[in-house]
């Protein structure tokens, strides 16, 4: 396999702080309304417990990327060397077929350009030997940048309950599912 | 889709409704004996339907200055082969229209027929995406070949001559059932599967528009047909109608996947 760089998500860390999002947000002062990255909680039928767990999610990077499939003026490309899907803003038209297609909600309208954009996977940094901004500014290391092409751990699962499984993507992220919190009751005296 | 993308309504009935005219034209004028109708008139009324729709596609653009850019991805995307098949279609028909002679050639109105399936078909799987559980699959295309079936006979039904209006009663009659039950049995079907594709169902048959498309565009017009034996004026109008409002129904009510991140 060649390398693909991916996100590992691990559920039982994440607070739900949402600094990720706003680091994301931060670092491309986006539009109004326009998210790369967003927390998800999970509902209570998927996560039952009065304590929260969440998913932080953005562009998956897909092996097979239906955005770029689907994109009719190649505004799409995936990077050979890491498995990168980046978005040439100039070469899209809006025509949101991207949009409409991937299902995982990553690429997002932008209503004042009337194009597409989507995480990034902060390629410039990653260029430049530095990590994702959403990855570097996680305060409880939840978010983590591997490559899939080496990475093993036997407690990862790609398609958790509350993430849309789509195999024929093979979205490039994992996670480490949250686990049932620690009831602690008092003793009675 | 979470908007009602009114230049996509327009640009899918009124290229569907062209190819129905053409694909219905090409039947009248080879299927069965008789007279043809005014077949020049069909052939050009079709052709200007159909630069309409492709005039509304532009609208749903960001950059519609960089439309020519969509045959770019020919090799994966289906939008561009939509383009290309729609493109064509148009060539097709505005060839027909210069080279009628009596009828259309008959290779050149078979052609057309089968090039305007074909474009159906692309745009068929153009608003298949897997981003959409409950349309990742050939229902966008039966969708819209039925609007082709119903709204093209019944346009068509304009430039027919009085001998072939029974013909064209039995076609519009038959598409019109046909789309009644499919659309009835729809939402039903999605019950049955995962989670996004059973609020889609709910959104569905809780929504006025679904039930105002089943009245006005597929059981008024069909009891219309079995109680007058013909199409009436008014008929196509109220099929239009009932195409608009359900085709208002397709994008907005349509669930996507991402709505559903974070539960079963």
């Amino acid at each position: 396999m060649n390398k693909q760089l991916g996100f590992f998500i691990d559920a039982k860390r994440c607070i739900g702080c949402f600094t990720c999002a706003m680091a994301c947000k931060n670092l491309y002062h986006q539009e109004l309304g326009v998210i790369w990255r967003y927390v998800y909680d999970l509902k209570t039928e998927v996560y039952p417990h009065r304590e929260r767990a969440f998913y932080s999610l953005a562009c998956n990077h897909c092996e097979n990327p239906t955005c770029s499939n689907v994109c009719p003026v190649k505004a799409y490309y995936k990077r050979a060397k890491d498995g990168i899907v980046v978005h040439e803003q100039d070469k899209c038209i809006g025509c949101g077929n991207c949009i409409r297609s991937c299902p995982y909600g990553a690429p997002r309208h932008n209503p004042v350009l009337r194009k597409a954009e989507k995480c990034s996977f902060c390629w410039e940094r990653i260029d430049s030997g530095l990590k994702p901004a959403c990855v570097l500014s996680c305060p409880v290391d939840a978010l983590e940048l591997i490559d899939l092409s080496t990475y093993e751990n036997p407690n990862v699962v790609q398609y958790p309950q509350g993430f849309p499984r789509y195999t024929k993507l093979n979205p490039s992220v994992r996670f480490r599912v949250a686990e049932t919190p620690t009831i602690i009751r008092r003793k009675r005296l | 889709m979470n908007s009602m993308e009114l230049p996509l309504v327009a640009f899918t009935i009124l290229s569907q409704a062209a190819i129905g005219m053409v694909i219905i034209s090409s039947v009248r004028q080879y299927a069965v004996e008789g007279p043809t109708g005014n077949i020049r008139a069909e052939w050009i009324v079709a052709a200007l339907i159909l630069m309409c729709g492709i005039a509304a596609s532009f609208l749903h653009l960001g950059h519609p200055l960089g439309a020519v850019n969509v045959i770019k991805h020919i090799g994966t995307a289906w939008l561009s082969r939509e383009a290309v098949g729609v493109s064509l279609v148009l060539m097709l028909m505005i060839i027909g229209f210069a080279t009628i002679d009596q009828k259309v050639k008959p290779a050149l109105a078979a052609g057309t027929a089968l090039m305007g399936v074909l474009a159906i078909f692309f745009t068929g799987m153009t608003y298949a995406p897997p981003g959409y559980p409950a349309l990742n699959n050939i229902l966008p295309f039966v969708f819209f070949l039925l609007t082709a079936a119903t709204l093209g006979t019944a346009i068509s039904s304009y430039f027919s001559p009085k001998e072939k209006m029974p013909l064209l009663t039995l076609i519009l009659g038959a598409g019109l059932l046909v789309a009644l039950t499919v659309y009835l049995i729809v939402p039903f079907i999605w019950f049955s599967a995962g989670t996004v594709m059973q609020q889609t169902a709910v959104e569905y048959l809780s929504s006025p528009l679904y039930w105002l498309r089943i009245v006005i565009g597929l059981a008024i017009p069909l009891g219309t047909l079995i109680m007058t034996r013909t199409i009436p004026v008014w008929v196509p109008v109220l099929i239009l109608t009932g195409e608009i409002i359900g085709r208002i129904a397709f994008f907005s009510l349509t669930l996507h996947a991402s709505t559903n991140i974070g539960g079963i």
